[in-house]
C-alpha cells in the first residue's frame, strides 16, 4: 500500500485545532509552568545558599537548566498516544481498524498535532518566565545542536509512552504503570535534577538509560556540559534509542494487533 | 456473484482461564488454562448487492462476531469470507474501502471538532475525489436535514443529530456494503422513521447493500425483505420475512369485546383469558381452526359486542423462536465480545 500524506496532515491539523478548543486547559499550562518555575528557583537558591555548588555547577547555570526543562515539559508532557488507550478501553479501536489507515502512523500525527499546539506556548511562556528568572543563552550553533538534540528526544518520548499505551490492550488499563514510568522518567531522565548531579556509578547508570535521551541529553548540551566534540555520540546514543523503541514498538503492535484480530480483544 | 460470501464461518475464541487477583495474573504466568468458546459455527450465507438484510439474533448470539470477521478485523478460525471479492482480513485496507459502519452506541465523528470537519476528515481518508465529496454532502446535507447544524461540535449534537452525522459518514465515500449496528438505539419514531427512510433510500437509488443488525424488529419489517436468525451461533433462519411469519407464526389472537361483564372464559383449542371484564382474548393456531369457526363459537357462547383479529409480531414470533430453540444438535455455550 502505498502511503497518502494527506489523511495524516489532516489528522494533525484536526488534532490541534481540537486542543486549542481547551483553551482554559492550555493557560492553566502556563500558569502551573510558572507556579512550578517560582518554587524551583527558591529550592535552588536555598539550596545552593547552604553548599558550595555540586559538580561544579553554578546556581545560574542551574536556573537555566530547570527553566529550559520545564519549558520542554510543554511539549514533552504532551502524551499524543493516549487515545491508543482510552480508545482501547472504549472499543472504539474497533472502528479505527475498519479505516484504509495505517493506525500508528495516525496516532503519531495526531500527536504531533497537538504537540504543535502546545510548542507555540513556549514562546509566551520564556516571555513570562523572564520576569521570575535569568537564563544564560548559549551560541547559536549550540541552539540548533539543543534542538536537534530536543526533536530526537521528542520521538524517543513518544515512543516510550506508544509502547506503555499499547499495553492497555492487555491489561485496559495502564494507569499506574505510566504513572511509575513518568516519575521514574522526571527523575532518572534529568527533569527535576541534573543527572550529572548523581554520584559515580550512579551517574554513569542513569545517563545509560533511556530517559536520559529524553530531557537529559538536550539539556547538558544546552548547558554546554555535553561539549560539540562529544555531539555525535550524543545523538548516536538518542538514536540507538530511538530505534530501539521503534522496534520494540513495532513488536508491541503487531502483538496488539494478532491478540485484537485473533482474540477478539 | 454474490457481494457477501461464508462458508462454514467458524471463530472459536481461547482465552486464558484467569485466576482474579496478582497471584492469579502470576500464576497465568508459568501454567495456562485455556477456555474455549464457540462465537459463530457453520455459518454459510450468500448476500446479492443491493440487498437489505436483517441479521438478528439474542445477545451472544454471534452477530457482532460474524460482522467484526466481514469487516476484516477478526480472523476466523476456519471457513471462508469474501467481501465484494476480497477476503477481509487478509486485505483489512482494501476491505475497509468497500465497507461503511455505522454503530448506533459508538460514534465515530471527532467528538470536539464541528460536524463538517469529521466530513472532511474523512474524505482525506477515503481518497473521496472532490466533485463526488461535495455531490455526496450535499446530497446527505439535504437528505437528513443536517444544515442546521453543520457547524455544531458534534458532543453538542442530540443523539438523533448526531446519528444522521454518523450515517452521512459512513456513506460519504460510496461504500458497496455498510454495516449498521443498532442504527436507531435511542431515538424517537420521528428521527427512527428519518433513519429508515434513509436507510431505504440509498439502496434504493444507489443500490449499496445493507446487513441489519438490531433488537428493534420493526426496523426489520420496515426495511428488509431478507432476514437471517442466529442464536448460539448458528445460523437458524435465512429467507423471506413473510415466510417466517408463514413458518412459525401461525398464532394468531382474537380479541372480543364483550357485552356484558365476565370473571371467566374459556374456549377448547384456544388459550383464553380477560383482559379486563369486558375484553376477552382467545389465541389459538390457524392451522388447526379458522378465525370464521372461532368466531362463531364465541358468539355462540357469550354476548359479543365487537371482535378484532391480531396478527403475530415479527417480534413474538422470533421470541418463539428463540424460546423453542429451533435448533438441531448440541450446542456450545454461545460467547465472544
Amino acid at each position: 500500500m502505498k502511503l497518502r500524506v494527506r489523511p495524516y496532515l489532516e489528522f494533525a491539523r484536526k488534532a490541534f485545532a481540537r486542543e486549542a478548543t481547551y483553551r482554559m486547559e492550555v493557560f492553566t499550562n502556563v500558569g502551573s509552568l510558572l507556579v512550578r518555575l517560582y518554587l524551583m528557583k527558591a529550592v535552588w537558591t536555598a539550596l545552593y545558599a547552604q553548599n558550595a555548588a555540586p559538580a561544579g555547577v553554578p546556581l545560574h547555570a542551574i536556573i537555566t537548566y530547570t527553566t529550559i526543562a520545564l519549558l520542554m515539559s510543554l511539549v514533552l508532557e504532551i502524551d499524543g498516544t493516549r487515545m491508543i488507550r482510552d480508545r482501547v478501553r472504549e472499543g472504539s479501536i474497533a472502528t479505527d481498524l475498519m479505516k484504509p489507515i495505517n493506525l500508528p502512523l495516525y496516532f503519531f500525527s495526531d500527536g504531533a498535532g497537538q504537540t504543535l499546539l502546545h510548542a507555540l506556548l513556549i514562546l509566551p511562556s520564556l516571555g513570562l518566565a523572564l520576569f521570575i528568572v535569568h537564563i544564560d543563552v548559549p551560541a547559536p550553533p549550540v541552539l540548533l545542536a539543543f534542538a536537534v538534540s530536543f526533536a530526537l528526544g521528542y520521538v524517543v518520548n513518544f515512543l516510550l509512552n506508544f509502547v506503555m499505551n499499547a499495553v492497555a490492550f492487555w491489561t485496559l488499563e495502564t494507569f499506574a504503570i505510566q504513572l511509575i514510568v513518568r516519575w521514574v522518567s522526571d527523575l532518572l531522565g534529568g527533569q527535576i535534577v541534573p543527572l550529572i548531579f548523581f554520584p559515580g556509578v550512579l551517574q554513569r547508570i542513569v545517563l545509560a538509560l533511556p530517559f536520559a535521551a529524553v530531557y537529559s541529553t538536550p539539556l547538558l548540551i544546552y548547558t554546554g556540559t555535553i561539549a560539540p566534540a562529544s555531539y555525535p555520540a550524543a545523538f548516536a546514543a538518542q538514536l540507538a534509542w530511538g530505534c530501539g523503541f521503534a522496534i520494540l514498538a513495532t513488536f508491541v503492535w503487531r502483538g496488539a494487533l494478532k491478540r485484537v484480530v485473533v482474540q477478539g480483544g | 456473484m454474490p457481494i457477501i460470501e461464508t462458508r462454514e464461518l467458524r471463530k472459536v475464541f481461547r482465552s486464558v482461564k484467569r485466576t482474579p487477583g496478582a497471584g492469579g495474573a502470576l500464576k497465568a504466568l508459568f501454567s495456562r488454562e485455556y477456555v474455549e468458546k464457540v462465537a459463530v459455527t457453520g455459518v454459510t450465507m450468500a448476500l446479492e448487492a443491493g440487498e437489505l438484510v436483517g441479521y438478528i439474533g439474542p445477545n451472544g448470539a454471534g452477530k457482532s462476531t460474524t460482522i467484526k470477521m466481514l469487516t476484516g478485523i477478526l480472523v476466523p478460525t476456519s471457513g471462508e469470507v469474501r467481501v465484494a471479492g476480497i477476503v477481509p482480513h487478509e486485505r483489512r485496507s482494501d476491505n475497509a474501502r468497500n465497507i461503511g459502519v455505522v454503530f448506533g452506541q459508538r460514534s465515530q465523528l471527532y467528538w470536539d471538532l464541528p460536524l463538517i470537519e469529521s466530513f472532511e476528515l474523512l474524505r482525506a481518508i477515503y481518497d473521496v475525489p472532490e466533485a463526488r465529496y461535495k455531490a455526496n454532502i450535499d446530497y446527505f446535507i439535504e437528505l437528513l436535514e443536517m444544515s442546521d447544524f453543520l457547524n455544531t461540535p458534534v458532543r453538542q449534537l442530540s443523539l438523533g443529530q448526531r446519528m444522521r452525522g454518523d450515517f452521512a459518514a459512513a456513506m460519504l465515500h460510496d461504500p458497496k456494503v455498510v454495516f449498521l449496528d443498532e442504527p436507531t438505539i435511542g431515538l424517537d419514531v420521528v428521527a427512527k422513521e428519518a433513519i429508515r427512510t434513509f436507510i431505504a433510500g440509498i439502496n434504493r437509488e444507489r443500490g449499496t447493500t445493507f446487513i441489519l443488525t438490531t433488537h428493534d424488529l420493526a426496523d426489520v419489517e420496515r426495511l428488509c425483505r431478507r432476514i437471517v436468525l442466529i442464536d448460539h451461533g448458528r445460523l437458524i433462519f435465512d429467507g423471506e420475512v413473510d415466510a417466517l411469519r408463514d413458518t412459525y407464526g401461525t398464532h394468531r389472537t382474537l380479541v372480543v369485546e364483550l357485552s356484558e361483564p365476565l370473571d371467566h372464559v374459556e374456549m377448547d383449542g384456544t388459550e383464553a383469558e380477560l383482559t379486563n371484564k369486558t375484553l376477552a382474548r382467545f389465541r389459538f393456531d390457524r392451522r388447526t381452526m379458522s378465525a370464521e369457526t372461532l368466531i362463531r363459537r364465541v358468539a355462540d357462547r357469550y354476548g359479543v359486542s365487537d371482535v378484532s383479529i391480531e396478527e403475530p409480531e415479527l417480534e413474538s414470533i422470533i421470541r418463539l423462536i428463540y424460546r423453542e430453540g429451533h435448533v438441531e444438535g448440541p450446542h456450545d455455550e454461545p460467547g465472544g465480545p
